[in-house]
């Protein structure tokens, strides 16, 4: 055989192949192996990490893991604040693709006029165009069922508030972004949000998740929030102070219920109020918590704080003598008098008729730090200790400043100022046996344990007078009620009109009732005030009374108390006179 | 020699198939879960969306008008109401203290 290869025995293809062709074959398959070589080393060593983020880029997700924001119940676990799923629907305008049919058709769900919802779908320079948030889950299944091109949704939560305008007041709201924005949902927003999670997947074609990668960060959900609200006697503490606000043409009212042995507040209303789903238009009158935000001067409300301190004092005893003739005092050339002359008086009495020049004659037994320390004992000046926003302290000017009118008017509430919830507070001192205790607006079922300012003894002196006072022959006749003894004192002020009280002519007033029930073992304090009651009655004892009377019997009837009096079918009242 | 390396080869390429098999269903059951949950998910939310709308149907408003206008009820007042207290069982050889602790328990009635 000679050199080179035979591939056939033809002649014509007998010639010799040259042995470099094969060479240069092999040799360039070689090459091509180096280059595949060079360029899977390249990949896979020296840009690794691009390539590999290019992959990931393309099939990972990170999906968010929203947090629930946590719930707010009542006392009895009842749903006052949750949050539901409630759509968004966004657009991008140019996307859109909408004929005339299914505009209409659209229109209609998110009940918008046509041209509003048409201006947004034709701004063009837009990219992103909200068209309606928080929209029901059911409307937005039927514009998924539209199939319109271009029209997206984005999952949101929307706010419930099941009990409306009664609980607004105490429950707040939040906004679109579910944060909140007034009330508890503000206090407690930290512990009410929750935090959100993410988790990282990989993703298939379809979209359907294949994969966990990475750390999956869970979402924290929101805590439940349990307040001592109980929603049956907030509903009927709106209700009863809507139709005397509404009576009495006022300009607006608040109830105060607290629980005298936890220190709880049961109810905590407003009139006027607002519906949290219907913001708009909202003004300041209706959205301030005036029980807590409004301050004035407490008057006769205070005299009990100054009996008590007599008694406690050893000053006076409950049936010393004190001669209100002729129902005027003068000091330091300044006239307090009585609104009906009282004539000779027991200390009970004093209270019992709300005599001023009673008790200024007290008072000035006493020393000025005396009276200080124990309105400050009792709350006045203070901000009250409760997690809510807006809460105002009042005024009580230290004492060193105070003449001697000053501390006269200050013993029967003038000169001073106080909010609604501040005086409900305060009553505490009578009704839990001379503490005064911290109050909440967060579940406790735990007995409070309070300050001592007066001895129980004192407390139940002065609580017998109280129960004078909403007795025959008192100024707040009217607060009793059926089957239950009551006590409280009712007060009845001029409004400040700029810097004065007004004139005869233009005076505006405001009528509150403090008390408790049952008198002999208070489970509950009432605070009532009706603001500018102008339908002819405008006493605390007639505007505000009834309204404490139909709260205390509804809300021991709701927290099961046995009536402790006989029940008679109906209170007998007899004609006194009115007193501020 | 030649013939191991070729039962080695085989072994190989069935473990290969095997491998992606099973990575195969993994990812589908994967699916299935996460799908599951995501119903879960959606589950919980309509429970508590119904709790509220359930919570909106029996608010003390709505019930009071119900009450009032459909099924003509009034306010419970203590004037009307029997208050029940718990007393000692009454032993039928006292009848003086039996009568006595009877007419206690009914006192609250008028």
């Amino acid at each position: 055989m000679s050199r080179g290869i035979q591939y056939t025995s033809s002649p014509l293809l007998a010639s010799r192949t040259p042995v470099w062709r094969s060479k240069l074959v092999v040799g360039a398959i070689a090459l091509a192996f180096c280059g595949l070589a060079a360029r899977a080393a390249y990949i896979q060593v020296v840009a690794n990490d691009f390539f590999q983020h290019q992959g990931e880029v393309r099939f990972a997700r990170t999906l968010d893991l929203p947090a629930n924001r946590g719930r707010i119940l009542d006392r009895n676990g009842l749903i006052l604040a949750s949050s539901v799923p409630s759509p968004s629907i966004w657009a991008i305008p140019e996307d859109v693709e909408i004929d005339k049919v299914k505009l209409q058709k659209l229109a209609k769900l998110l009940e918008m006029p046509v041209a509003e919802l048409s201006k947004k779908l034709e701004d063009e320079d837009k990219t992103f165009v909200w068209i309606k948030r928080q929209v029901d889950e059911s409307v937005a299944k039927q514009i998924t069922a539209l199939n319109i091109k271009g029209l997206y949704q984005r999952k949101e939560y929307k706010r419930q508030y099941p009990e409306g305008e009664s609980a607004v007041h105490v429950v707040g709201f939040t906004n679109v972004e579910d944060k909140g924005q007034e009330g508890v949902e503000l206090t407690f927003n930290k512990e009410l949000a929750g935090r959100n999670g993410s988790r990282r997947v990989i993703k298939d074609r379809l979209g359907q998740v294949v994969e966990d990668v990475g750390n999956q960060i869970p979402p924290v959900d929101g805590k439940d929030l349990q307040l001592s609200i109980d929603s049956k006697v907030q509903f009927f503490a709106y209700q009863r102070l809507r139709e005397a606000v509404l009576e009495h043409k006022a300009k607006a009212g608040s109830v105060v219920v607290l629980d005298t042995t936890t220190g709880e507040v049961l109810a905590l209303v407003n009139y006027p109020s607002y519906n949290p789903d219907k913001r708009r238009n909202l003004s300041g009158e209706q959205l301030r918590n005036r029980a807590l935000t409004d301050t004035f001067e407490p008057g006769s409300v205070m005299k009990p704080f100054t009996i008590g301190l007599g008694l406690e004092t050893g000053r006076i005893t409950p049936q010393t003598i004190i001669d209100t003739t002729p129902g005027r005092i003068t000091i330091t050339g300044s006239t307090i008098s009585d609104s009906h002359p009282n004539g000779v008086l027991t200390v009970e009495g004093v209270i019992q008729k709300s005599s001023n020049v009673g008790t200024t004659k007290i008072a000035m037994q006493m020393q000025p730090h005396e009276m200080w320390d124990l309105f400050t004992q009792a709350g006045f000046g203070q901000k009250p200790q409760i997690s809510f926003p807006g809460a105002v302290s009042g005024r009580l000017r230290p004492y060193k400043t105070w003449r001697p009118i000053e501390q006269a008017t200050m013993s029967y509430g003038y000169g001073l100022s106080a909010s609604l919830f501040q005086m409900a507070r305060s009553y505490t001192v009578f009704s839990h046996d001379g503490q005064i205790i911290p109050v909440t607006l967060t579940k406790n079922t735990e007995p409070a344990v309070g300050v001592q300012v007066f001895s129980a003894r004192t407390a139940g002196q002065v609580r017998k007078m109280l129960q004078m006072a909403a007795g025959p022959g008192g100024t707040g006749q009217k607060a009793q009620t059926i089957g239950y003894s009551v006590g409280g004192k009712s007060g009845t002020a001029y409004k400040m009109i700029g810097k004065g009280y007004g004139t005869d002519k233009n005076h505006k007033y405001r009528g509150w009732f403090v008390g408790m029930a049952p008198i002999d073992n208070p489970r509950i304090v009432v605070a009532v005030m009706i603001d500018e009651p102008s339908n002819g009655k405008y006493f605390g004892g007639d505007v505000a009374a009834p309204v404490f009377s139909e709260t205390v019997q509804q809300t021991l009837r709701i927290l099961g108390i046995q009536p402790d009096l006989a029940v008679r079918p109906q209170i007998v009242a007899q004609a006194a006179e009115e007193s501020f | 020699m030649m013939r191991l390396n070729l039962v080695l080869l085989l072994a190989v390429l069935a473990s290969a198939m095997y491998l992606v098999s099973v990575q195969y269903d993994s990812r589908r059951l994967f699916t299935e879960l996460d799908k599951a949950r995501t119903e879960a998910h959606r589950i919980e939310l309509e429970n508590e969306r119904l709790q509220v709308e359930k919570r909106a149907q029996t608010t003390p408003a709505r019930i009071e008008r119900l009450a009032r206008e459909k099924l003509m009820m009034r306010q419970a007042k203590p004037g009307i109401t029997t208050y029940v207290t718990y007393s000692e069982p009454v032993s039928v050889a006292d009848p003086v203290h039996a009568a006595k602790t009877l007419s206690a328990g009914s006192g609250a009635v008028q």
